[in-house]
């Protein structure tokens, strides 16, 4: 035992909070309006050459012949390395690269390599991967069942019995992060130490990959990643463009930039999985449902693909779900915010509005009837006040009328852990010229973590968010987990806050003898120190600093678990508008609601909600990977026809923090806000008009088929 | 007019039909690129024009008021220019799709904002290139620029050079442009963190603070 026992840092009461749970400016907001943010893209060094990637144009073949000679003619061109000279067994995979002074002249040694291809069986579509004439593409199989639970003959019975049933099938295409920034890296290596630049979502996690590839300590693998331009889910490992760029900067002990381009990005950096899901459901007249039975078949390329399955966030008596996957030969999914979870949403949220509909029964009071989680219940209530369902027509049935613009509203609902692991070491320093640093090797993606890191540390010594300098991206910084799942703030918060709280203590330790009180007694409040036992004589954060003479303060800090934890929940509506006469869809409006326990930036977490809400309605409304499935050409590789949402599709937003949840712990929330928008969306649609679109995106050509359907 | 047109032609240079084909084969890319290559030697202008290419030319190049000395190839986007060609490298302006699909490229050309990865830097020659680095006056932002940090009109960042010249381009015009035409302004620029509703606002107070100061 400690006879001096360190008291636990606590999150300070959120009406005492001066600069947490505030609106805060992100402190790199001007750093990057202005342009002087260096990018992972913008890294120049002296004698540095230019890498490229030759793509295979075919979904698998087989290299017969890979001539990298005419290389050697191209001027400006360095270096060309195989990368797989045997066979492919993806659209775009990788075969070759190339290091140039300059990216024109990789791009001229790019065309200068001569590929002979001899292509068989292939596939790019399920109707292909299921096709027992397309050759072998996963070691289990093209298709093969991983998943089961619960009990088919009963959910079955259950189904049948209910006093209506429902059966439909939703589907959902690939879709790809689209970081503006591309993967990629800068590496620096001169025989023994490796200096590299990463757009990465895994500082810590590069170091130690470049180390292996390079075969060098970790310790000799300094990575930064100051500014990075999203990742998404996408960015963890060094990928193939880390493993090549190693391998240039060995044999050419040059400096090596290699970031993927638009099309590389499409083909090979990785996507969220499409699929297919088969549901029927059964509800009863008091509005519960009784059964459901889920076949689920991912669509992950050469990977799984991702579904947390069925019936997801609803509660029904009885179910049983079998998932399993199809193989087709295009890019292995990655993560990709909420891996899994918008797919689920979709089809589940559909078949409990078509539930909802075959009971005529409000949409909503059927939806809180299968909640049991009553956080659904004022979330929902929320945003149906905020989108106007009140005061709505059409709660249990579709507007059917015909010939003008229907106006339709929709709701889905999200789910997500959120919560920390123990990994990030961060430090916090006050020096005696009263600067303040709080450094952590984890990085921010546009997040805003630079800030929350400083501003945690400003709340803890009294002072304003913009004293305190908060560094990240770095690997000298300390050990930090990878930003997936939502950790990142969980993780990092509690170890900055133990750090400053750590640095503070020592802090007053140091002051007590000159403040004449105890360490207990010395306050740290309004960029000014004092005693309780004499407040009266307060001295600046300058003064106080200065008192520290040549010894700085610097405390380390850990992950401590009450300061955080997961679990958190949000609910979205969306207000659309459909052209009966030519299915032209307009979202009008969308309302996201997200708890979050104890907010740190409330206006970055708005930011993230409308982010979320954005990238569903791009998922609605537009976003498709296309590949033709006769020639096997990649259709959509690049932002002209793979279209984002833009200025002109931007509904209304409101984004709501829901301040009903009273945690006083930090969780993550940046993943569940990109779950509901589009089921949300789609069910409007039908609202609107009686049409459901059973397969994403919502194009105008399939409502107006509908239309002319029902009419 | 640039310097390339028929009348300038003279031994060893280019005309400007000779040097806009070039431009184009090298710079189309996939099926289209070798076909075209492949066809070149088959004319004598085609046999003529495959050396030049790589060949470079210096130019001058005005940017953010201060002229600069350039070599280019005649394919060189004023993009590429900016970002690996003049010195220091203008790297603030950024690459991200190399087809004026995004916008993230955007300057402004004589007022006018471009996607810089759509103009060949030759075609930049006599006009005057404002970038995102040459909107702040020492470490004052422009009006625009301090509207997106005070409303969070940024995450990532990647894309907020392009959206803040095409916001300064409509602006300057017009600081009273309405919310529509700010966003038909910005149509042409993509975000995919979702930034798009506080650009709204930041650009509508930027204009507001523009019409009041009348401050550039």
């Amino acid at each position: 035992m400690s006879p001096n026992p360190i008291a636990q840092p606590e999150w300070k009461k959120r009406a005492d909070m001066k600069v947490l749970n505030t609106d805060l400016r992100r402190v790199d907001g001007e750093a990057k309006a202005t342009g002087r943010a260096v990018y992972s893209h913008d890294v120049r060094l002296p004698n540095m050459l230019y890498a490229k990637f030759l793509r295979c144009p075919h979904p698998a073949a087989k290299v017969v012949d890979l001539d990298l000679g005419p290389v050697s003619a191209v001027s400006g061109a360095i270096h060309a390395l195989a990368i797989e000279s045997e066979e492919t067994s993806f659209l775009g995979q990788p075969v070759a690269a190339v290091a140039a002074e300059s990216l024109e002249a990789a791009e001229d040694a790019i065309r200068a390599i001569r590929v002979e291809y001899e292509t068989s069986g292939w596939a790019v579509t399920e109707e292909q991967g299921l096709d027992p004439a397309t050759p072998s593409i996963g070691r289990r199989g093209n298709s093969f069942v991983d998943r089961e639970t619960g009990d088919l003959d009963e959910a079955s019975a259950a189904v049948a019995s209910a006093d209506v049933m429902v059966e439909s099938t939703y589907t959902v295409p690939v879709q790809h992060h689209c970081c503006l920034e591309t993967h990629g890296l800068v590496v620096d290596f001169d025989g023994k130490r490796a200096k590299v630049w990463a757009s990465t979502q895994h500082v810590t996690g590069v170091s130690q990959q470049v180390a292996g590839e390079l075969s060098i300590s970790t310790s000799d693998v300094e990575v930064i990643t100051d500014y990075m331009g999203g990742g998404f889910g996408a960015k963890f490992g060094i990928g193939i463009e880390g493993q090549t760029a190693c391998r240039f900067a060995k044999e050419l002990k040059r400096p090596i930039h290699l970031m993927l381009d638009r099309a590389d990005e499409f083909l090979f950096s990785g996507n969220r999985s499409g699929g297919r899901q088969i549901l029927k459901a059964g509800a009863n007249m008091d509005g519960r449902i009784v059964g459901m039975t889920a076949e689920i078949w991912r669509h992950g390329g050469i990977a799984r693909g991702s579904n947390p399955g069925q019936p997801y966030i609803y509660s029904v008596e009885s179910s049983h779900m079998q998932m399993g996957s199809v193989h087709t030969n295009t890019d292995a999914n990655r993560a990709m915010r909420a891996p899994g979870h918008p797919q689920a949403s979709f089809a589940i949220e559909g078949i409990v509005d078509e539930l909802a509909y075959a009971l005529g029964m409000d949409l909503l009071d059927f939806r809180m009837r299968n909640l049991e989680d009553p956080v659904y219940h004022r979330q929902l209530d929320r945003v149906a006040k905020e989108v106007g369902w009140y005061e709505h027509g059409y709660r249990a049935e579709p507007n059917r009328s015909r010939g003008g613009k229907n106006v339709g509203i929709g709701f889905g609902i999200s789910v997500w852990g959120g919560g920390g692991r123990p990994v990030c070491v961060t430090s916090v320093r006050i020096d005696p010229d009263g600067s303040v640093t709080a450094s952590t090797g984890s990085q921010d993606l546009g997040t805003g973590t630079r800030t929350y890191v400083g501003a945690i540390a400003a709340e803890e010594f009294g002072l304003k968010a913009s004293q305190v300098i908060g560094r990240v991206g770095h690997s000298a910084y300390g050990p930090a987990n990878g930003s997936g799942g939502s950790t990142t703030v969980a993780s990092l918060a509690p170890a900055v806050k133990d750090a400053a709280h750590k640095a503070r203590e020592q802090f007053a330790e140091r002051l007590a003898s000159w403040l004449e009180c105890s360490a207990e007694q010395v306050r740290f409040e309004g960029g000014e120190v004092y005693s309780t036992a004499e407040p009266g004589k307060r001295l600046s954060w300058a003064e106080a600093c200065s008192i520290l003479g040549s010894r700085p303060i610097e405390a380390s800090g850990e992950f401590q678990g009450h300061l955080q934890t997961q679990g958190v929940h949000g609910a979205q509506a969306a207000m659309v508008e459909v052209d009966t006469q030519t299915g032209a869809l307009k979202v009008l409006k969308m309302v996201g609601i997200q708890d979050c326990g104890l907010p740190l930036n409330r206006l970055a977490i708005r930011s993230q909600i409308n982010g979320g809400m954005i990238e569903a309605l791009g998922y609605a409304l537009f976003e498709e990977r296309v590949i033709e499935p006769w020639l096997g050409y990649a259709l959509s590789a690049n932002f002209n026809d793979y279209k984002l949402p833009g200025c002109k599709e931007m509904p209304e937003l409101v984004a709501i923090i829901d301040d009903d949840d009273d945690r006083q712990q930090v969780i993550g929330m940046a993943e569940p806000t990109i779950i509901p928008g589009h089921s949300a969306i789609a069910n409007a649609v039908h609202n609107a008009c009686g049409v459901r679109v059973y397969d994403l995106p919502l194009t105008p050509d399939k409502i107006l088929m509908g239309l002319t359907k029902k009419a | 007019m640039t310097e390339f047109s028929d009348r300038d032609s003279k031994p060893g240079g280019y005309t400007r039909r000779s040097f806009l084909k070039g431009a184009g084969t090298v710079a189309a890319s996939g099926v289209v690129a070798q076909t075209a290559l492949a066809a070149a030697p088959e004319t004598a202008e085609g046999r003529a024009l495959v050396p030049r290419l790589a060949g470079e030319v210096e130019i001058q190049l005005e940017v953010n008021g201060k002229t600069q000395k350039v070599k280019c190839e005649p394919r060189t986007t004023l993009l590429s220019a900016l970002r690996h060609r003049v010195d220091p490298p203008h790297t603030g302006t950024k690459l991200v799709c190399d087809q004026g699909a995004c916008g993230a490229c955007t300057v402004l050309l004589d007022g006018e904002p471009v996607c810089s990865c759509m103009t060949l830097a030759v075609d930049a020659q006599g006009r005057e290139i404002r970038t995102i680095e040459g909107l702040a006056d020492g470490d004052a932002l422009s009006p625009v620029q301090s509207a997106f940090v005070e409303n969070d009109a940024l995450m990532c960042g990647f894309c907020t050079p392009g959206f803040v010249m095409s916001v300064t381009g409509c602006l300057e015009k017009n600081p009273d442009a309405s919310l529509p035409e700010i966003k038909t302004a910005c149509s042409g620029n993509l975000c995919r963190c979702g930034t798009y509703p506080h650009i709204f606002d930041a650009a509508v107070q930027a204009g507001r603070q523009m019409k009041q100061g009348g401050t550039k």
